[in-house]
């Protein structure tokens, strides 16, 4: 159960020729997928390809009528295996996986497949987390395409060319017989355009029409002495043959005008940026008609030496844009243009930073740069950058400071947060202890106001990454990884490591019941809802299945109790592996689960109860301590009505949804009596109101209450 | 070359706030008009509360593009500075950001930004006031926008029931900057087909605001400075006439607040304190006015004698319920969360047998014993309990709690009498000191440590003459703020070592 409904979505991906598509850059490469014949699709989710597996999950009927198989992978490694299928048999088949860190996963089994190569199209959608937005290291996926003879399409973002680059692309990977990878950045990812579809195409061979074992041939392994030929047919045939196919097909495009001193070769993906900057220049227009020889690089790896070599022939001088580190593309043209002997100017990463994601204001100033070296005034783009860095100064002048950031954090109520509210309280009680993070929701713990996590490691590597520190610091360390995380590696990697090693450790593992951060998606342990994948294994019996020697339970929102075990496991004699899962489903799927219930209920007269706390603004003084240890969205700040008091007092605003975590913090850190729990009766019973009647009148006779409010009735009206 | 310039709208919101939904009317509002539209976004991590922008660009009359896979345009995907038609901020502070980071300009942006706030971490978990200068968000997005449509649309979405993000597809519309008739949105709406009636009511809302930019509404909450020292009953004549006009107000509302909380006695004896300092040199309106704010509330200190009895308001039952949105009907209970502690519980005895029972308690290593209470104040049993906790106030005067508390009044007093003989503006930074004492339990304890720890190695020492005066009010303002800067102290400690070396507390904790 994904966090979205498709249904539209899915509507769209059985659109048929000429009909007009219309949706995101992610949707279009799915539909492209369909029109290509895919027999098999895999991946693991993330941002930003998550709704390309989310899509196809709630299209199980379409899938069944294309005879496609489906597998929601484990890991990425298992997605990359899973293309295993197209090395014997003539199979399409795509995989996806947010990049650069499902690649690194993969790394292992995407070698293994690049080197007996593919006869069946096999293509990787990575999602290039570049940049503004981007929730991982800075890398880029170029690298393992260089180093494995993978190709790499960086398509310019328009979904025309997104659809043709899977359909090209899985031609280019047959024609080839390699493995081909489709970058895709995250704004290109979530692009809403337009595409003319094509019918859906079913695979030839499929779950419908069958085919059976392969012979036995042992150029299909990746094993010796299969792995030395292969890596010569990497080089000697299979390069040459996509090179040629690149050029064939056109794939690479060259736009503007044949003649001219200087020139650009971009990368597809950045085209847009650049082309917006030209028309600023006067040197281009919406439509992309530029007026300067543009070599736009869809295919970014393998270049084309004679392409290349022939676009920058006759030319004084050419840029390269190129993002990211290292100058992959840059180093290669220069050795194009040297072996060529050709004594063009070559420009990139001198008017470029070498880091750092290319904005329309960095591609100005480049091209400024280059203009500028090259006797070309620009005075537009000259006068534009004077006039955005005037009025960035102005503003930060009148600012005087800077702006505070706006990281995401844990949602209203989550089932986290009281667990980092607990650490954090028994970090002033028993000093600083070393927190291994994880990726996940949780990772929110290192933003204010828990700022708690001493290094991150990759996707279910907390434990793991603690594996030295336990027998070298005085407190055990405590790693923290998410049920996602847990299934995702985390399991096998760290937590049968540190079984295996008697490694005296604390692990807490946030159970909440999805995978959570890239959309609720169902794993291993999610419950087997009506539309729930989840196959309900509990954490607790794998940890047993294991040997983990010390395991306890916990309910989230119980500060004391999660105090008092997370002490408890940090101060036992027990040696070895301690693990704390700590229960509390994911608020959001909660939420979306119990508020068309309690709706339903409310309309149909039903008894519901609702509740949430409230600050009480007269019994607060604006210390804010109730925030710096829970930082709900839903607690926040009003102003003091006091006239004598300046300061804020904490609010306790609408969206609450009454998980208690305040009043528990209240309670456990001994904060102060402004917190309130507010139970609202909707449709209350008569039982209810009569408690209430006598509760009352007995309150007024020993002169409480109000006159203002009225008297409920003794026996109320039906 | 082109048959238009492309028309660009960028939306900076907030995880959750539905900014996908509103693309996505814009997409298809735009395509209904015959416009090419290309749109995109950062979600942001995991749609969490953390900032999202979502932009768009159109081509107008190029709508038959979509259908052509020759000749398209191309549009951006990233937002440029200084190129964009309508900027669009579903919160005050994010619409500060855009203008930061260049995206609004005088010569071209229509800027629809709201004015609701929600605060940043930063801003919340600061110990005393750290909200951003509305004010001064305000006149930015004033400046550089060529129009300005400010509303606090948050509120607007409230009062129309309606979610926020179709109440600024109204504004949108009403602004004019896009070519799409406002019929053709709420067409978008309608063909959404999900809470339209809801949906289209916000429009509307947010239509009329957005049409009308030069009405200056100010809704309940958001005039911070307004609210000021203005107490509704200011009781005439008498004994306040001897006082500084500046300062009238304060007093009587603080005499009415210490009647409540003692007696007309307390009261009187509060009047003589502040009076000891009328007429003394230095000792201005100003001075006044602010010895007399904060000795008030230090005498009224929110003892457990206090909590029970504002917790037994009546009008607090009103207020939960309306704040709580309950219904003609509905049940509304309210269960207290209390949790005294030692010095809480046995505050309460007279002074020397306090002292003595918790001498005791520190022995024994209970001190960090407490007692945690659920109360139900709706209820006879739990009424009965805060009733009879209330009831005490008679017997406060001679508790431990009030004898520790008048002892500290007087201290801090008498270092403010002797700091205004030496130091006029040093003094009125003593008096602020005050502020640092507030709170229960721990927050209580570290606030009175800071405190005193600035009187102790600060302020004494300077009106001793061990360490130079020549910075003696910012000595105390720096340390004053460094003490609330962080709930471990190092800021503190830092600018006390500064003041203690260099007798000047540098820069440290100047912001």
């Amino acid at each position: 159960m994904a966090e979205v409904s498709f249904h539209k979505e899915i509507e769209s991906l059985r659109l048929g020729d000429d009909q007009t598509f219309y949706g995101e850059g992610i949707l279009a490469v799915t539909k492209a997928l369909l029109q290509s014949g895919v027999a098999y699709v895999g991946g693991y989710q993330g941002a930003p390809v998550s709704h390309l597996l989310d899509v196809l999950v709630q299209s199980e009927d379409l899938l069944s009528e294309l005879g496609i198989h489906l597998e929601t992978c484990t890991n990425e490694a298992a997605a990359a295996a899973m293309l295993g299928a197209s090395i014997n048999y003539p199979l399409r088949g795509a995989v996806t996986w947010k990049s650069i860190v499902g690649t690194n996963v993969a790394a292992d089994a995407l070698s293994n497949l690049a080197s007996p190569g593919v006869i069946g199209g096999a293509l990787i959608v990575v999602g290039e987390d570049y940049g503004e937005g981007a929730s991982v290291i800075q890398e880029r996926t170029h690298a393992f395409a260089v180093k494995s003879s993978l190709w790499l399409i960086d398509p310019r973002p328009d979904l025309p060319t997104l659809v043709r680059s899977v359909e090209k692309g899985f031609e280019l990977s047959e024609a080839s017989n390699t493995p081909v990878m489709l970058e895709l950045r995250i704004r290109a990812c979530h692009m809403f355009g337009s595409f003319v579809a094509k019918d859906n195409a079913a695979a030839p061979f499929s779950t419908k029409n069958r085919l059976g074992p392969a012979r036995f041939h042992y150029d299909r392994l990746a094993h010796p002495p299969a792995t030395f030929r292969q890596e010569t047919d990497k080089v000697g045939r299979r390069l040459p043959a996509a090179q040629r196919f690149i050029l064939e097909n056109k794939f690479n495009e060259r736009l503007g005008p044949a003649a001219g001193d200087i020139g650009i070769i971009v990368q597809g993906g950045l085209f847009n940026v650049l082309n917006g900057r030209l028309a600023l220049a006067g040197l281009s227009d919406a439509f992309g008609a530029v007026a300067l020889p543009t070599l736009v690089l869809n295919v970014v790896h393998p270049l084309v030496p004679e392409e290349i070599a022939g676009f920058c022939a006759g030319k004084r001088a050419v840029l390269v844009i190129e993002e990211g580190a290292p100058d992959f593309i840059e180093q290669a043209v220069g050795q194009i243009l040297r072996k060529a002997d050709l004594n063009t100017r070559l420009h990139g990463k001198d008017v470029l930073p070498m880091a750092g994601e290319y904005t329309p204001y960095v591609v100005a100033k480049a091209l400024a740069a280059f203009f500028g070296q090259h006797g070309r005034a620009a005075p537009a783009l000259e006068d534009w950058i004077a006039g955005v860095d005037k009025r960035r100064t102005d503003v930060d002048k009148m600012l005087g400071a800077p702006l505070p950031a706006r990281p995401p954090s844990f949602c209203t109520g989550c089932p986290e947060r009281p667990v980092f509210s607990a650490m954090k309280l028994l970090r002033q009680e028993m000093g600083p202890v070393h927190v291994s993070a994880d990726i996940g929701c949780h990772s929110f713990a290192t933003f204010a106001p828990f700022s708690q996590g001493n290094s991150i490691l990759g996707y279910g590597m907390s434990l793991a990454s603690a594996a030295a520190i336990s027998s070298s610091q005085t407190n055990r360390p405590i790693s923290v990884m998410g049920d996602g995380g847990f299934w995702h590696n985390g399991l096998i990697t760290g937590v049968a490591g540190a079984v295996f090693n008697n490694d005296d450790s604390v692990l807490i593992i946030m159970n909440n019941g999805y995978s959570s951060a890239t959309g609720q998606q169902d794993i291993l342990s999610s419950k087997k809802e009506p539309q729930g994948r989840g196959k309900g294994l509990d954490i607790e019996t794998v940890l047993k299945g294991v040997g983990v020697p010390w395991i306890k339970r916990v309910r989230t929102y119980g500060v004391a109790e999660v105090m008092s075990t997370l002490r408890e496991a940090m101060r036992t004699k027990d040696k070895g592996l301690k693990v704390i899962i700590a229960d509390g489903e994911c608020q959001l799927a909660r939420q979306r689960r119990i508020r068309p219930e309690m709706a339903r209920k409310v309309a149909a007269g039903e008894r519901v109860v609702r509740t949430r706390f409230w600050v009480d603004p007269e019994v607060c003084t604006g210390d804010h301590s109730c925030i710096r240890l829970s930082g709900c969205p839903s607690l926040t700040l009003e102003p003091n009505e006091d006239p004598l008091r300046t300061d804020p007092v904490a609010h306790v605003n609408n969206d609450c949804v009454g998980c208690g975590l305040c009043g528990e913090v209240a309670h456990a850190a001994q904060l102060c009596p402004s917190f309130a729990q507010i139970d609202i009766i909707r449709n209350p019973t008569r039982w209810d109101r009569l408690k209430l009647a006598i509760s009352t009148r007995l309150i007024r006779l020993f002169g409480g209450g109000t006159a203002r409010l009225p008297l409920p009735a003794l026996v109320p009206a039906e | 070359m082109a048959e238009a310039r492309p028309i660009r709208l960028l939306i900076a919101a907030l995880g959750g706030e539905g900014g996908g939904v509103l693309a996505s009317w814009l997409h298809a509002a735009a395509i209904a008009a015959g416009h090419f539209v290309q749109g995109t976004s950062i979600p942001g991590v995991a749609q969490r509360t953390g900032a999202t922008t979502y932009y768009l660009e159109l081509v107008p009359g190029a709508g038959a593009r979509h259908g052509d896979s020759a000749v398209r345009p191309v549009l951006a995907l990233n937002a440029a500075p200084g190129e964009v038609d309508v900027m669009v901020a579903s919160e005050l502070l994010e619409s500060t950001r855009a203008v930061q980071a260049g995206y609004v300009s005088p010569d071209r942006t229509i800027l629809i930004a709201s004015k609701a706030r929600i605060f940043t971490v930063d801003e919340k978990v600061a110990m005393g006031d750290g909200r951003l200068d509305e004010k001064r968000m305000l006149a930015i997005a004033n400046r550089f926008a060529r129009r300005a449509i400010i509303a606090d649309f948050a509120a607007i979405a409230a009062e129309a029931k309606s979610p926020l993000n179709a109440v600024l597809l109204g504004a949108i519309a009403a602004s004019g900057g896009l070519p799409i008739p406002a019929d053709i949105f709420r067409a978008a709406i309608r063909a959404e087909g999900k809470a339209v009636e809801a949906n289209l009511r916000g429009f509307e809302a947010g239509f009329d605001r957005g049409s009308d930019p030069l009405r200056t509404p100010s809704p309940a909450g958001s005039d911070v400075e307004a609210r000021g020292l203005t107490p509704s009953s200011r009781k005439g004549s008498d004994p306040l006439d001897a006082f500084p006009a500046e300062a009238r107000e304060v007093l009587a509302t603080a005499i009415e607040r210490l009647t409540d909380y003692q007696d007309r006695a307390y009261a009187w004896r509060y009047l003589a304190r502040v009076n000891r300092f009328v007429g003394m040199p230095g000792a201005d309106a100003t001075f006044i006015r602010e010895l007399a704010r904060h000795l008030a509330v230090r005498m009224s200190v929110e003892d457990v004698i206090r909590v029970a009895q504002l917790k037994l308001r009546a009008a607090r039952l009103e207020r939960v319920t309306r704040e709580a949105q309950a219904s003609a009907g509905d049940i509304v209970d309210v269960t207290e969360y209390m949790k005294p502690g030692p010095e809480e519980v046995l505050g309460l005895l007279p002074p020397r047998l306090g002292r003595w029972a918790l001498g005791r308690v520190a022995a024994r290593g209970w001190s960090s014993w407490s007692w945690p209470l659920k109360i139900c104040t709706t209820r006879l049993s739990g009424f009965l309990r805060l009733r009879m906790l209330a009831a005490l106030r008679r017997w406060r005067p001679r508790t431990l709690r009030f004898a520790e508390e008048e002892a500290w009044v007087e201290r801090w007093l008498a270092i403010v009498e002797r700091t205004l003989t030496a130091d006029a503006a040093a003094a009125r930074e003593v008096v602020a000191t005050a502020a640092l004492v507030r709170g229960y339990a721990d927050t209580y304890k570290r606030g009175l440590a800071n405190w005193t720890r600035i009187m102790g190695e600060v302020v004494e020492p300077m009106l001793a003459g061990r360490l130079p005066r020549a910075h003696f009010a910012d000595a105390v303002l720096q340390a004053r703020l460094a003490a609330t800067k962080d709930p471990e102290g190092e800021a503190l400690a830092g600018t006390i070592s500064a003041i203690r070396r260099t007798g000047t507390p540098g820069k440290l904790a100047a912001e």
